[in-house]
């Protein structure tokens, strides 16, 4: 009885168990199209660029701050990158360290003026979301399309029939899990979030931490809009619209808290395969689309809920 | 007298002809001779404002706002673009707001949503020319200009009957569900599909203009309905979600993509023959029109401007269908800019 109240302490395993269930039933009413191997993987697919972002963004909660900028850097690594491919003629690794360079410039403008000039996130990132979107734009225009093979290849090769962006996602996410289940400076993370002032006491040098998160949000977010492009196999800068409260929505179904102090990164992967799982039974359910949105946001609310029910009733 | 001296006299007689009096454009001054126009003179500071929400929307950039630019610099005016970068209409709302407190010359308003009305009515209540481009929202605005979106979804029915051949499948809609542009684009694909007795419409699906998501709904679409036939977009943005869908589930050319809109990314999928067919808007087309109109109330240049305003009226056109352009992969290479 201890076991399964410690299990449903955490929202991982209660956001598992939901995804099981959810899984299972799916299964019955839909043998034939929902639990096949194509349709996984392309649930896995399409969560895949938005969790590589909700990772950062778990790193970032966890310490009580968010990032609403991830959607723009993203558009503009992808833009950055092809940019320097197509027009600027440079080989696909320099163009790649080019785009993640400018998100990491991002990311470093970002925490500076948060940690150090004590700018509130909401306003900074809100402020960067807009300049960066805006630079996306300028660089990729109407698009920049006829990308390099070898640059396609990272976004669009499989291997074991799965599409590279999920390997991706996997290698990010357990390694991101091992960092910060494991290492001393990615736990900090948690300090911070909890007790900003008692980290900083016990000698957490929490500036340097904090704008170190949002370095990694925007490297994250650069990454996942490389590979956004390389699916898309264009630059097109409206990619990201948005992508900052889908981010956000399934961070916090995965058990962060915008006050800070919780969540784990596999909680940032299992809310977005929710959110994917959710809205792909909506289409095989052949729910009109006019009705996904209510079911949807209806399911979301209900997941906490229950999550909330659960761990008050364990306690 | 010999013949050549009648012809001489007509040609003298035809030289010493005053001709009728001519429009003379002395750099961007308009000065009519004429006394009944009551055209009033450009002054260089005077501001015209493109209102939209998305500004950065590379459709939106890439064609309306340069074209609005271009039409400036002809006009020697200035022009902004107002609104917020990302689709967000109570932005756009507040935008709109805010210019009329300025008081530009002239308003063009993006008819993004019917929620906006009520700004609109607010600019021309303020003695603003105000017209909306693209799609109609019912208002007090001076004019509309753009394309029958019916059509849009018509003409994409009816490209996807004549590809089907026959074939029995499923076609679906994607695009943002509350518009009501879109809402008259899925009546008018719905309405043309009627007439394939082999197509059923299983209706539209919400995208919240973003590639990734229609990118999604495409591959659910297709897990779901083994019979698909179609996937017919009506954003610039869900053109790229759906060609990303259909290579990605390796169907394209299987399933056919058609979608509003050309931008060189969706010729491109076209190119690659994962689209089949696009319906494209003249934007450039309404907007500068569409300068042209507030530019045209603002100084008086139509003859009987100052006769209608007298009686309360103005004298631009109700609306105006800038009508749409059709483009197959045997035409594409033609509108490759």
């Amino acid at each position: 009885m201890q076991f399964i109240k410690s299990l449903f302490r955490e929202r991982t395993y209660t956001l598992t168990l939901f995804i099981v269930i959810t899984f299972i039933i799916a299964s019955i009413i839909f043998p034939g199209q929902f639990p096949t191997f194509q349709n996984i993987q392309q649930i896995l697919l399409n969560s895949s660029v938005e969790t590589i972002v909700a990772v950062g963004m778990m790193v970032l909660l966890i310490s009580g701050a968010f990032d609403l900028s991830v959607g723009s850097v993203a558009a503009m690594a992808g833009a950055l990158t092809a940019w320097l491919m197509m027009i600027a003629e440079t080989n696909s690794i320099v163009a790649i360290a080019g785009g993640l360079s400018a998100a990491l410039l991002v990311g470093l403008f970002n925490g500076y003026f948060i940690s150090y000039i004590g700018i509130n996130p909401l306003i900074q990132t809100l402020a960067t979301m807009g300049m960066v979107r805006g630079i996306a734009l300028m660089i990729a225009g109407a698009g920049i399309q006829n990308l390099p093979y070898e640059f396609i290849y990272i976004g669009q090769s499989k291997m074991l029939g799965i599409q590279s962006p999920v390997w991706w996602m996997l290698i990010i996410v357990i390694l991101f899990h091992y960092l910060t289940t494991y290492t001393v400076f990615f736990r900090r993370y948690y300090y911070i979030g909890g007790n900003e002032i008692a980290a900083e006491l016990s000698g957490i040098h929490v500036k340097k931490v904090k704008m170190f998160g949002f370095i990694l949000s925007a490297f994250l977010a650069g990454l996942a809009g490389i590979l956004l492009t390389s699916r898309l196999g264009a630059a097109i800068s409206s990619i990201g619209n948005g992508m900052e409260l889908r981010v956000i929505t399934a961070v916090i179904l995965g058990g962060a808290s915008l006050k800070g102090g919780q969540g784990k990164i596999f909680g940032a992967l299992l809310g977005t395969i929710l959110i994917g799982v959710i809205s792909n039974i909506m289409v095989l359910s052949r729910v009109s689309g006019y009705w996904q949105e209510i079911i949807i946001g209806i399911i979301l609310i209900g997941a906490i809920w229950l999550d909330l029910a659960v761990q008050r009733k364990t306690e | 007298m010999n013949t050549s001296t009648p012809l001489l006299l007509l040609l003298i007689l035809f030289f010493a002809c005053e001709g009728p009096p001519r429009q003379n454009m002395a750099g961007n001054r308009i000065m009519l001779n004429d006394s009944s126009f009551a055209i009033t003179e450009v002054d260089p500071n005077e501001e015209y404002v493109m209102v939209t929400t998305a500004t950065s929307l590379p459709l939106y950039a890439s064609r309306d706002q340069v074209a609005f630019r271009a039409w400036g610099k002809y006009r020697g005016v200035r022009v902004s673009v107002v609104g917020p970068s990302d689709w967000n209409i109570p932005a756009q709302i507040k935008a709109i707001e805010e210019v009329i407190a300025s008081r530009p010359a002239g308003m063009l308003i993006n008819g993004t949503d019917p929620g906006i009305a009520a700004a609109i009515n607010k600019a021309v209540e303020a003695g603003i020319p105000t017209i909306v481009y693209d799609s109609e929202v019912e208002s007090k605005r001076h004019c509309f200009l753009g394309s029958d979106w019916y059509q849009m979804g018509y003409k994409q029915g009816e490209a996807v009957g004549t590809l089907a051949k026959g074939k029995k499948g499923k076609v679906a809609a994607v695009g943002i569900l509350n518009l009501s542009n879109q809402q008259a684009g899925f009546t008018g694909l719905e309405d043309a599909l009627k007439k394939f007795s082999n197509l059923e419409y299983i209706g539209e699906f919400e995208t919240h203009n973003t590639i990734e998501e229609t990118a999604r709904i495409t591959t659910d679409l297709i897990n779901t309905y083994r019979d698909l036939v179609a996937v017919c977009g009506f954003t610039s943005e869900t053109g790229p979600g759906i060609g990303l869908g259909l290579k990605e589930m390796d169907v394209a050319g299987k399933v056919y993509g058609t979608n509003v809109d050309a931008s060189p990314v969706l010729m491109n999928l076209m190119k690659e023959g994962v689209l089949q067919y696009l319906v494209d808007q003249k934007r450039e087309t309404f907007v500068w029109y569409g300068a042209e109109f507030v530019f045209d109330m603002a100084h008086n240049i139509s003859a009987f401007q100052p006769k209608y305003l007298s009686t309360g009226v103005h004298a631009l056109p109700h609306s105006v269908n800038t009508g749409l352009i059709e483009i197959t992969p045997e035409t594409v290479n033609e509108y490759v800019r």
